[in-house]
């Protein structure tokens, strides 16, 4: 039973979409019952699935699809699903944020897609159902095929948000589909030189035959770093994501905001790793390590000054993901295993930071009616719990003690150390620093607010709100996913030594 | 804008230009793509695995069926996406009557349509049942048959069109589509295999463990073919009356 759970992972959702999109029409009520229990079992085998990599000797599960065994003289015929703990672990994050922003949507899907509820919740399933494939996938054209699966979903999903959804989901498809292309590209020329598409037996083939030097395999990797960071928006490709991140449908938005682009520098760190290796990626004949640092270091910087300039809280919090992008790359990039495991930790730690935050933003949008942080005033008093949630998730971006954010820091300055790069340490510490103006400029005015303000704002017109203390709460459905994720950023702090030797033992053995 | 979008064109350009000078000279059989250990196990031992002559099938319905099927899914996501986005369920302007002019096409167009759509539809369900042997398949039916219905509407009217394949029909179509496809290897999982591995099937079809590969390549042809008919034509339909379905071109 326990071998076939990779595929069980991604067989749930997928009937649970088809189940939608059958039933919906009809009974439109249960779409949000269907998709909560078809993402509660994928979420429940995800767990079990990180159970048994971590129990068994064996550490990785290997999935043939179709069982084909590798027939041709010891290569792959098939399709493979390759299931490590690294996987196990963002396969998790996926499903459970999945889960999670289920309950969010309960009252938000009717409110904000009226009459397409079925549609989005089809499509999200479908969305959980290719990032996942993507994380466990072992074929390197399988991959593109699922990164077609999570491109399309997430057009529909984002143009279904208000009008001004439709343009940003039109560039970003422009954007999406220039990616896509040039990871496909990239794909071609691997499979042209080395015949396969299995990413071990990609890895092994350059390495029997010696590619490493060859022009082709050098322009292959550039079209696929290309690709992955046009899709994971860094830093001068990162255009498509603000508008499109803040003008989806806010349940949307909750969920591609964590996921998306982590789940884009797995692919990226798979890809440096296991399909290239760690001599040819980090190795001193090619110039690109400085560069993309560099890269990454601007990327950095300008992300948070981009954050800083806007007022608009949906705005900042996506220039706020750009500038964690180039944390992750800068991180994947230093050569040591410091840094990438630093990066991958960021990758779960900066998922449940920013779930944390695009909930609670996101609740604080539809109370106050208004996303500039001016409307913000004496938040504190009006929606307590909201903003304990909304206070957690910001420490953690900022980067404070036992929050996962301030670890996630720690290893990736470690790392930045060990390697040398102090730009690259510079630019964290300034973004920490960043982060803390905008984030205690909005704690100022929702804690102390404009006092004069307060009878105003108490006063019994305000219907929803509880004469006595003038809180103006939202329904639990939307408070419980709140604290589950804000639950989870100290949770994945207070684990952060165990994760992070799980990790650094996964990624040592492909460093040396 | 417009020099950097040029300094980023021609960068690129040259990077293609650089990657060729090491390629496989053009048509070489010796290259690795045509050569390596697994083209040459396709070329050489897919009719005795899997009984099937058409080795193009073979690789797209069986060593990566777990493509195709996604593949497939991909199409079913333009199709429920294109509804999610266009569909317009507020129902049709009251003010303007679509259904009068939805007469369709002139009497010659009618008469045409009438003569050659049995015959495109034969053609395209032998398309689908002959994938496994010769060159075709559920994708290729599936747009064949899909735009038989396209035709109709545009000869008849959408309306016409609709009463045969109505939108709720449509949707039942794509999921059962996908749903054979899936189920079917689900079905290879109960029997005690992998996810898609049809040669357990051979306890429940005629023939050995080879011919259940290639019936159950067929199976999932007619599941794509099921799919693609049905988005092909709710696209159509959708994108040629922005999401009200009342009326034709």
């Amino acid at each position: 039973m326990t071998e076939h759970f990779p595929i069980l992972i991604l067989l749930v959702p997928l009937f649970g979409a088809l189940i939608v999109v059958l039933l919906g029409r009809e009974r439109p009520e249960q779409c949000w019952v269907t998709s909560l229990v078809s993402l509660g079992i994928s979420s429940i085998i995800s767990l079990f699935t990180i159970i048994v990599v971590f129990s068994d000797k064996v550490q990785t599960i290997r999935y043939r699809m179709g069982g084909w065994e590798p027939e041709a003289n010891g290569y792959e015929v098939g399709i493979e699903l390759r299931v490590d703990i690294l996987a196990a672990l963002v396969v998790f994050a996926v499903t459970f944020v999945g889960f999670v922003n289920t309950i969010y949507s309960k009252t938000r899907a009717e409110a904000e897609v009226q009459g397409k509820v079925p549609f989005f919740y089809a499509l999200i399933q479908l969305l959980i159902v290719g990032l996942c494939g993507i994380v466990m996938t072992n074929d390197a054209f399988n991959l593109y095929v699922l990164i077609e699966i999570t491109s399309l979903t997430s057009y529909a999903l984002i143009a279904m948000g208000n009008r001004r959804a439709v343009l940003s989901s039109f560039n970003y498809v422009i954007m999406g589909t220039i990616g896509a292309s040039f990871y496909l590209l990239g794909v071609g020329y691997l499979y042209i030189k080395t015949g396969t598409l299995n990413i071990d037996d990609i890895r092994m083939v350059l390495g029997n035959d010696n590619l490493w030097e060859h022009q082709s395999i050098v322009v292959a990797f550039i079209f696929i770093m290309l690709g992955v960071w046009t899709k994971m928006a860094f830093f001068p490709l990162h255009g498509w994501l603000p508008n499109a991140y803040a003008y989806a449908p806010s349940m949307t938005g909750t969920f591609m905001a964590p996921l998306m682009t982590k789940v884009m520098v797995y692919v990226m760190i798979r890809v440096m790793l296991w399909l290239f290796g760690y001599e040819f990626v980090y190795s001193g004949q090619h110039v690109w390590k400085e560069l993309i640092i560099w890269m990454s270091v601007l990327a950095i910087v300008a992300g948070s000054l981009l954050a800083l300039a806007r007022t608009d809280i949906k705005k900042m919090l996506t220039y706020l993901i750009v500038a964690e992008v180039g944390y992750m790359v800068g991180g994947a990039w230093l050569g040591n295993v410091t840094g990438q495991a630093g990066a991958f930790y960021h990758i779960l730690s900066d998922a449940a930071m920013t779930f944390c935050l695009f909930i609670a933003a996101s609740i604080i949008v539809l109370r106050v009616g208004d996303s500039r942080v001016n409307a913000f005033d004496n938040l504190f008093r009006k929606m307590p719990l909201t903003m304990i949630g909304f206070t957690v998730g910001a420490l953690s971006m900022i980067g404070l003690p036992p929050t996962c954010g301030f670890f996630s820091k720690w290893y990736l300055i470690s790392g930045g150390i060990e390697a040398g790069q102090w730009e690259y340490v510079c630019a964290l510490i300034f973004s920490s620093l960043v982060n803390a103006i905008i984030f205690f400029r909005i704690f100022e005015r929702a804690y102390f607010g404009k006092i004069a303000g307060v009878k105003e704002d108490l006063s019994p017109s305000d219907s929803d709100a509880n004469p006595d203390t003038g809180i103006k709460e939202v329904p639990w459905s939307m408070l419980v996913p709140l604290f589950i994720a804000s639950g989870f950023v100290l949770l994945l702090g207070i684990m952060n030594r165990t994760l992070f030797e799980w990790i650094q033992t996964a990624l040592e053995v492909m460093n040396t | 804008m417009k020099v950097f979008g040029l300094v980023a064109v021609f960068v690129v350009g040259l990077l293609l230009l650089s990657a060729t000078q090491d390629f496989p000279s053009w048509g070489n059989p010796r290259s690795a793509a045509s050569d390596g250990e697994v083209s040459s196990f396709y070329i050489e031992k897919t009719e005795a695995v899997t009984k099937v002559p058409n080795m193009v099938t073979a690789v797209l319905a069986d060593f990566r069926g777990y493509d195709t099927m996604f593949e497939t899914v991909v199409i079913f996501i333009a199709g429920i996406g294109i509804i999610a986005v266009l569909r317009n369920f507020e129902g049709s302007d009251s003010s303007i009557d679509y259904d009068n002019d939805d007469n369709g096409a002139g009497l010659l167009a009618r008469f045409t349509c009438s003569l050659i759509l049995p015959f495109i539809q034969i053609f395209a369900l032998y398309v689908v049942a002959h994938g496994h042997h010769s060159p075709g398949g559920g994708f290729q039916g599936g747009v064949m048959l899909g735009a038989s219905y396209i035709l109709l509407a545009l000869a008849f009217g959408l309306s016409k069109a609709k009463r045969i394949f109505s939108e709720r029909r449509t949707m039942i179509f794509a999921v059962v589509g996908i749903f054979i496809y899936v189920g079917w290897g689900v079905l290879c999982l109960l029997l005690g295999g992998e996810f898609l591995n049809y040669s357990v099937l051979d306890s429940i079809l005629p023939g050995d463990a080879m011919m259940a590969r290639s019936y159950s390549m067929l199976v999932v042809e007619i599941g794509v073919a099921f799919t693609v008919t049905a988005i092909m034509f709710s696209m159509y339909s959708n994108l040629s009356t922005r999401g009200r379905l009342s009326k034709g071109l």
